[in-house]
């Protein structure tokens, strides 16, 4: 059991330890070779306090106002004298920003070429003896071999790529970018992007989820679980009339999507148009598919209501 | 005696139900309501955030979060900004726990409550009891 629970938040830990030598990739020759983000706030650390301070740097960056001791409270763990990675992604989250993480050095050379600032995981100490750290890479230089941070006390500091990415293949290769949800990471696929932004609507930042669902269908048109996210986003905000919009949108470029209808009908309905309703959740009985026990039940529940309102109006007369 | 034990179990349940409230996104009033998480990942429409909702809206573990100093509210913050596969991690910590009828019944789960309390809360990184957690920073 207690090797089990080792394994526990070490699920990103699986098989990406490999020791590929860190070096601009090939198959990105269009990076420049050295590069640096300006304008970067600097928080110098307090104790134990790398989390916060780094998470606070690309708060502001990002364009927000942020400052560690703010941040803190969202994501430092007295107990552990540290922070969390799952941490510092809700909290980036919470305060409406888009939290995508990476992993590779692939990934760092082109999110830092395209100028966004990195969090990064490091383990300063041995693999037996670990000593986290979090630091924001902020540039590198090719011709030098160095990686440029802000890290703990230091505004600058550069440091070489082999002993940069010693300390970092330690910690898994871990980093995250932290974007305003207009922006999409350089290195952006579609899933994990939209589960990005669905990590925007769980926190309940429904208007930057909105932004990420749109800045992900820009990119990615067909993405249903984008569309279908605008609608949920609005239905949480109590709009009901842009949700209709939304679901109707979804409903008409993926014909095939119960989902879509079964969202559509519960709108409707909540609009109480129960005859729409109805013939929207018909639909989306039809289409079937993996929820299909949800849509029956949309149907079912609409039935009910169409039953007591009409024993309503009899009653009535 | 008996009228304590009528207190302790309505306030069992108001706590229960404004927890429910306080936690329940507007959407959930309709039961068929499709996430967009479940269009994303349509198989993955497991219980596994349910699960940790219950289990952190559970009136003896509110007490025992309290009782280790742990707002339960946070707890609840930082366990909703996660995604299903984060979630799952944290979720698959919490067994079956006794419901706990009968005195022994009780003790046993009051025991099995802490404890597991105390590993989810060292996994959401509050606290730090169990040296086989292994946390990364």
């Amino acid at each position: 059991m207690p090797a089990a629970l080792a394994l526990l938040l070490g699920g990103a830990l699986a098989g990406c330890a490999g020791s590929s030598r860190l070096a601009l990739p090939a198959t990105a020759p269009a990076l420049p070779a050295r590069t640096e983000i300006r304008d970067l706030a600097f928080f110098p650390e307090a104790a134990h306090q790398c989390g916060p301070a780094a998470l606070a740097t690309v708060l502001s960056w990002s364009g927000l106002s942020a400052t560690p001791d703010a941040v803190g409270k969202q994501v430092y763990s007295p107990a552990l004298k540290g922070s969390l990675q799952p941490a510092l992604v809700s909290s980036a989250r919470r305060h409406g920003r888009i939290a995508y993480e990476i992993a590779g050095s692939d990934a760092l050379w082109q999110e830092v070429a395209a100028g966004h600032p990195v969090i990064v995981l490091q383990n300063l100490g041995l693999s037996w003896n670990p000593v986290w750290h979090y630091a924001v890479v902020m540039g590198y230089d090719q011709p030098q071999q160095t990686i440029v941070l802000r890290s703990g006390q230091t505004a600058r500091q550069s440091m070489s790529y082999r002993l940069f990415d010693r300390t970092w293949a330690r910690a898994n290769r871990w980093g995250m970018v932290v974007l305003p949800p207009s922006q999409l990471p350089a290195t952006a696929e579609e899933r994990p992007f939209v589960a990005a932004v669905i990590g925007l609507e769980k926190a309940r930042q429904w208007p930057a989820a909105i932004t990420g669902y749109r800045t992900a269908l820009a990119r990615w048109p067909k993405s249903l679980a984008a569309r279908m996210g605008i609608g949920n986003s609005y239905y949480a905000m109590g709009d009901l009339t842009a949700a209709e919009r939304a679901f109707r949108e979804a409903v008409s470029l993926h014909p095939e999507a119960g989902a879509a209808c079964n969202n559509l009908a519960q709108v409707l309905m909540a609009q109480g148009r129960a005859t729409e309703a109805l013939q929207a959740a018909r639909q989306a009985v039809a289409l079937g598919g993996p929820l299909a026990e949800v849509y029956r039940q949309t149907l079912e529940e609409i039935r009910k209501r169409l039953e007591t309102d009409a024993a309503g109006e009899s009653a009535r007369f | 005696m008996k009228s304590k034990d009528w207190l302790r179990r309505l306030v069992c349940a108001l706590m229960v139900v404004s927890l429910l409230v306080w936690s329940a996104p507007p959407q959930a009033v309709w039961a068929a309501w499709v996430e967009t998480e479940s269009v994303l990942n349509p198989s993955a429409a497991d219980s596994a955030r349910a699960r940790l909702e219950i289990f952190l809206a559970r009136q003896d573990v509110q007490a025992a979060l309290q009782t280790h100093g742990i707002d339960p509210r946070e707890a609840c913050s930082r366990a909703a900004s996660l995604s299903d596969g984060e979630i799952l991690r944290v979720a698959d910590r919490i067994p079956e726990m006794p419901a706990g009828g009968s005195a022994l019944g009780v003790i046993i789960g009051a025991g099995l409550v802490v404890f597991i309390v105390l590993l989810v809360t060292d996994i959401l990184g509050f606290t730090h009891v169990f040296p086989f957690v292994t946390h990364r920073r």
